[in-house]
């Protein structure tokens, strides 16, 4: 078995009679940007939030770096980095502020100079690092909060609706960022309904609808995955 | 703990940004330290206007003529009660039952100058003491800063952030916590200054120790409570209205509840009708100022026998003075056992009260700080006990000295005519019959035994609200 970083085995949660996921399979291997796609509804943030461990699996097993979140979900938090889909960190603090606060909250202690590296190589512009972040636009926090999960060295990113409110030139900037941090050995495992940004990204696609595994798509040797296929088999979710 | 200490620095460093912190702390600095410094220059102030009148009222009792005994037993005297040195911070039923009385014959006085009652029109009831800013107007300010400490993480959508840092829902809640409880001590520094103040003054250090943490028991009820509340609430709004609910019903609502459940289950006599009772039981007792009221019959009997005498003119001492010592002695009787009953019914009433404590950490905290600083109704009841005991002692010298100095034709003569008037009267150096009248605060060992089981209430407030932060710990993000 290839090294796997995120695994959902039969994975199911239950609101009363609304089956939010049922036996959901799937793995992630270390340094795979895999994308779960789908519509409102379709049981994404249900996923997501099944491997943060705010949500209770109904049954099945979530696992992250080969632990289980249902027992060791503090160990697991402090490795992973999550960027939610509105990007907020402290508004009353600035961007370097910021990355110096959470990475004292994880126990971790980085020099000015590695901090400036992080915020170069994310492209934050340089007069921005020092104003507040209440001034930042969503991409600006993005990259922040992506500097921050590059100092902290998270093996794993979980990212929820990464490109959602960003301008064209930021979703690029961001995607150049993302296949940066994979090349580099992360793993990251988005929860998306950006078809095209999606198939543009990931190594492999999971198609959601109705809280199972729809489809999976792979870029088999292409340098994307095909987005007519995505496109077509999310449009008539009938595979 | 590092990252609890983080967490509450960061709170501090937000509240020092958007100045909120800063605006409520000097409020309530200024509010606490202007209330403690007014209370003590008034205290010291009345202290001295105490001992000036204490001896001024000595001086001039001593210095009567030479007149009828029973005069003197009407001229009465004062005695004055030193407030324990706490009571710059909480003057408790001080402020309202007062601390002087007027001793004389045949009365019990209440007790008076007290600062509610004396105070006029609007500023009667505006008195602000330390106590009062600290129990009432603290919690409030607590609230202002702390309500959005976890709904701003919410709106924010900064909890998430925190959490899957690896920050754990309990170490996030304790860290909001303990910036609050950093806040509340901070506006604890003027109690903690007047308490140091109070031990250079004559107070014993471990019970005005126990007093300072008393407080800052209070003030961590109220930050784990505020923190509490504003972790089950997805909005500011909501946490606050929660919040103020909460000091409406611990500040207002079970204080007033605790008294009328007391006041229902324990009645008590209005003064009118206790008033009325007691001269219903007077009236038996004869007047004895009329020497030949039939109650004394019995008495004069006895006391012909005692002296082998035919009528009251043969006996060695003046009837109308034995008299006026066994009404008196008769008459006490009567009125301490109206005033124990009424102590005792307020004693069970304040005891009901009290024990709504477990209820509301503002009454547990009143109920400590008052039987910690000596200011508290047992402390009042024992003031009055004693300043009867006085009364009782000095007036019944008064009717010895009536009784063993002035003859009985001499007495019963005085209205005749100026010269018989002049015989009725003893000599000045009679009137040496005052005892120093001092009143000391109980030992800090009784004060720490009677205060104990409200410290037991805040710590068990404190640890109800630690249980509710625990459980909405594990479902802060769920």
């Amino acid at each position: 078995m290839p090294d796997v970083a995120i695994q959902a085995s039969n994975l199911s949660v239950h609101f009363g009679k609304n089956k939010a996921l049922s036996d959901v399979n799937f793995s992630v291997e270390k340094g795979e940007v895999f994308a779960l796609l789908g519509g409102n509804g379709a049981g994404k943030s249900t996923t997501l939030k099944t491997f943060l461990g705010t949500l209770e699996p109904t049954s099945g097993e979530a696992m992250v770096l080969g632990m289980s979140v249902a027992d060791s979900i503090n160990l697991i938090r402090s490795k992973v980095a999550y960027l939610p889909e509105s990007v907020m960190l402290y508004g009353h603090l600035s961007g370097t502020e910021n990355i110096d606060y959470f990475l004292s909250l994880a126990g971790i202690k980085r020099s000015p100079e590695e901090v400036a590296h992080a915020l170069q190589r994310v492209k934050l512009q340089e007069s921005a690092w020092h104003n507040a972040l209440a001034s930042y636009s969503k991409g600006m926090r993005q990259k922040t909060a992506i500097a921050l999960a590059v100092l902290r060295e998270a093996p794993v990113l979980f990212l929820d609706e990464p490109t959602t409110g960003l301008d064209p030139s930021a979703i690029d900037e961001f995607n150049q960022l993302i296949s940066a941090l994979s090349i580099s050995g992360t793993t990251i495992f988005m929860v998306s309904h950006d078809v095209y940004g999606a198939c543009q990204i990931a190594h492999r696609v999971a198609l959601l609808d109705s809280g199972s595994i729809k489809g999976m798509f792979a870029r088999n040797g292409a340098k994307f995955i095909d987005t007519e296929v995505v496109h077509s088999a999310f449009a008539t979710r009938n595979l | 703990m590092g990252v609890i200490w983080l967490i509450a620095k960061d709170e501090w460093r937000y509240w020092a940004r958007t100045k909120l912190a800063l605006v409520v702390i000097i409020i309530g600095l200024v509010l606490t330290v202007a209330s403690v410094v007014v209370n003590s220059i008034q205290m010291s102030h009345a202290k001295h206007e105490r001992d000036h009148l204490q001896q001024s009222a000595d001086k001039q009792f001593l210095e009567q003529p030479d007149r009828h005994p029973h005069r003197m037993v009407h001229y009465g005297h004062y005695v004055f009660r030193t407030p324990s040195p706490l009571s710059i911070v909480d003057p408790g039923v001080d402020a309202y039952t007062g601390t002087a009385i007027f001793l004389e014959g045949h009365q019990q006085n209440s007790a008076m100058f007290a600062d509610q009652r004396q105070s006029s029109g609007l500023t009667r009831f505006s008195s602000l003491s330390p106590a009062f800013l600290l129990q009432i107007l603290m919690p409030l300010l607590i609230i202002m800063v702390g309500y959005g400490a976890i709904t701003r993480e919410k709106e924010q959508g900064t909890i998430a952030i925190l959490i899957t840092q690896g920050v754990g829902e309990y170490k996030l809640l304790i860290g909001k916590f303990l910036a609050l409880l950093t806040l509340g001590s901070m506006l604890l520094l003027p109690l903690l200054f007047a308490s140091i103040y109070a031990i250079f003054v004559g107070e014993s250090a471990l019970l005005s120790g126990i007093f300072v943490l008393s407080y800052l028991l209070y003030v961590a009820i109220w930050s784990a409570l505020v923190v509490w509340v504003s972790s089950i609430t997805a909005k500011g709004q909501s946490s606050f209205a929660i919040s103020i609910g909460l000091w409406i019903a611990f500040s207002i609502l079970i204080p007033r509840v605790a008294s009328s459940t007391a006041a229902t289950m324990m009645p008590s006599a209005g003064k009118l009708e206790s008033d009325f009772a007691v001269l219903d039981e007077l009236r038996k007792l004869g007047d004895g100022h009329i020497a030949i009221d039939p109650a004394f019959a019995q008495l004069q009997a006895n006391l012909l026998t005692q002296y082998n005498a035919e009528s009251i003119d043969e006996l060695p001492i003046n009837f109308r003075g034995a008299v006026a010592e066994y009404s008196e002695n008769q008459l006490t009787e009567v009125l301490n056992q109206f005033a124990e009953t009424r102590m005792h019914e307020e004693l069970s009433q304040a005891k009901i009260a009290r024990l709504f404590g477990w209820l509301s950490p503002t009454l547990s905290i009143r109920s400590a700080s008052m039987a910690l600083a000596g200011t508290h109704l047992e402390t009042h009841h024992r003031f009055l006990r004693e300043a009867e005991a006085l009364r009782f002692e000095f007036v019944q010298s008064l009717n010895r000295v009536h009784r063993e100095k002035l003859s009985y034709e001499a007495d019963i003569n005085r209205y005749k005519d100026k010269s018989t008037a002049q015989n009725a009267r003893v000599d000045s150096s009679n009137w040496q019959v005052l005892s120093a009248f001092e009143f000391k605060s109980q030992k800090p060992q009784q004060r720490l035994v009677q205060s104990f089981l409200y410290f037991l209430q805040l710590l068990f407030c404190l640890g109800f609200a630690f249980c509710l932060i625990g459980l909405t710990a594990r479902r802060l993000l769920k």
